[in-house]
Formats: structure tokens, sequence, C-alpha cells
């Protein structure tokens, strides 16, 4: 199994993406501490079933990611656990509403990137000083491809590209720690998200993809658990788009 | 071990010095102490002394001596 033994911080792990990684990474043997922003029955259910049918343990941890404190005293609360941190995958995001850029205020972009962009750093800050204990851990960085070709909202692309520029900076200071750093950016993925979108608008968007269809959220999990397993071992510092062949 | 020996211990392991050696220590006044080295110590010290350390506080451990003082606010006593 990819990811045997191995215990993943993994937020937005109750929907879309997120949940399908949370289950690809308990079906390759890693352990997971679940990051979703309020408690439902249900995601403790789905939790329960993934690890029991798993054979690995999946912790739901409930915080607000734009809370520094709540943050802190979830990680605090991991760190007593006494389990090594092996890897992280940052994947919470939010996507403001699709509005032209004259159309979109500050306020918009400023609780996008609260989400996206600063919420990121400041787990892989905590995530990654527990890293370096065991010198070695991955770190994968869900952006979009809207980050790098800045073909969709103004405040979404903008705090995705962020994303990768942060991410590169931080592959370049923890390599010597151990840790390898890396984007994933999704293409066209068919999620809550994307579920809203008028039939024009997704016919436009799949007339750009070679595979003329969308993604489904296991198959970006699949690219998620290869950047966290070792067969990634001489990767970091990249952006792997996951994108149907948009060339 | 006592604390300041683990304290000691953290400084020399994080930063690759000899023991003897890491009591002058200044942020970015040696070669192993950057901001690479920073980090690292970051995390020995925690793990050393089961504690997790505030931003603020990370900026501003800036030395050996510095560094006492910050442990202080966590209930360490060197």
């Amino acid at each position: 199994m990819l990811l045997e033994g191995k215990n993943i911080v993994l937020t937005g792990a109750n929907r879309g993406i997120g949940n399908a990684m949370l289950h690809r990474f308990a079906e390759e043997g890693a352990n997971l501490w679940a990051f979703a922003r309020r408690p439902s029955e249900s995601f403790e259910q789905d939790c329960r079933e993934t690890a029991e049918r798993c054979g690995v343990w999946v912790e739901p941890v409930y915080c607000e990611l734009t809370d520094t404190e709540a943050l802190k005293a979830a990680f605090k609360q991991i760190m007593a656990e006494k389990k090594p941190l092996h890897g992280l995958v940052n994947n919470a995001g939010v996507m403001g509403e699709d509005k032209m850029f004259q159309m979109t205020s500050a306020e918009e972009m400023h609780r996008t990137f609260e989400v996206n962009f600063f919420a990121m750093v400041e787990v892989s800050r905590l995530a990654t000083r527990l890293m370096a204990r065991n010198k070695a851990g991955a770190v994968v960085n869900v952006a979009s491809i809207a980050g790098i070709d800045g073909d969709s909202r103004l405040d979404y692309s903008a705090s995705k590209a962020a994303v990768i520029a942060a991410s590169k900076k931080m592959a370049r200071e923890l390599v010597s720690v151990g840790v390898r750093v890396n984007v994933l950016a999704p293409g066209f993925t068919d999620t809550e998200l994307v579920a809203g979108l008028s039939e024009k608008v997704v016919e436009q968007q799949l007339s750009k993809i070679l595979m003329h269809r969308k993604a489904r959220p296991e198959e970006i999990a699949n690219v998620a658990a290869f950047l966290l397993s070792d067969l990634s071992s001489y990767v970091t510092g990249q952006v792997w788009r996951a994108d149907g062949g948009i060339i | 071990m006592t604390n300041m020996e683990k304290y000691v211990k953290a400084f020399s392991e994080a930063l690759e010095v000899p023991e003897s050696d890491v009591a002058g220590l200044v942020y970015g006044k040696s070669e192993a102490w950057d901001s690479v080295g920073h980090m690292t110590l970051v995390a020995a010290l925690e793990d050393a002394f089961d504690i997790m350390i505030d931003m603020d506080d990370i900026i501003d451990l800036s030395s050996f001596e510095k560094g006492k003082e910050i442990l202080k606010k966590y209930d360490v006593e060197l």
C-alpha cells in the first residue's frame, strides 16, 4: 500500500475532493486527522466506517481554519497524541461568486484569501514543525489550474496563484529538514463547487479538455496519494496539473 | 537529564555545533543558525520540552540567552 502507516493531516475532508482523498488515503493504509469546519453525524459515521473498512484510524478534527487560536489548539491536541506526522494535504478552500474583475469587492477577496491562502500557510507552519522533528514529510497544497491559467474568478484564481508561489518558497526551505512540498492543481472536477454551473459554461469548460469530461474527485485524490507517498521521493517544489489534458 | 542539559542538547543537535559552543549563539551571526537552522531549532525545543511555541516567540528567539526567557513563558525552568 502506498501510504501504509503514514499519519496524515487532511483539511476539508468532509466533502468533494477532500472526502475522496480521505477514502483513498485510508485505502492506501494511511491514518488520518480529518479536518472539517463543523461537526456532523454523517462525517463522524464516514470516518468510523472508513477506519473500520481500511484497518486504520480516522480522527475527525473540527476547526475553523481561519481561527488561529482554534487551529493551534487542534495541533496541540495532535502533538499531545505523540504520533509522528508524515503528511499534510491542504485541501480546504472556498470559491466566491463568478463576477467581473471590476465587480469583485475587496471584502470578497479577503474572505477567499483567508481560507485559501492564509489558513493554508498557518496550517503548513504548524504541521511542518512537527514533520521537522522526524526530518521527513510530504506536503501537498491543493491549488487549481485557475491559479496557473487565471481563467476563473478573480479572488479564487489569485488565491490559488498565491498558494503556488508560497509552496515553492516552502519547498526551498523545507528540503533541508526532509520535507517535500508540491502543489496539486486540479482542473474541472465534478464537485458541488461546479454543480451550479450552467450547461453553457460546462460545455465551454469541457471544450478545452482533451478528455472532454470532468475529473472524478477520486482521480484527483490518486495524484495526491502519489505526491504523499515515497513513490514521489524525488519530487518537490512542483505543480502537478490533473486537468484531463488542457494543452 | 536536567532541563538545561536538554536545552543545550537541542541547540547543539539542531544547529550542529558542539555543546561547548552553544552559549554565545546569536541568530544570523553564525553559519549554523540561519533561517533553516532556526526552524530546526524550534522543532527541537518543542520536541524536547513538549511545548508548542507561538509565532511571536519564534520570531523573538534570537539568541541562546533569549531562548531561556522564552521557555519560561511555557513553564520550562532552566
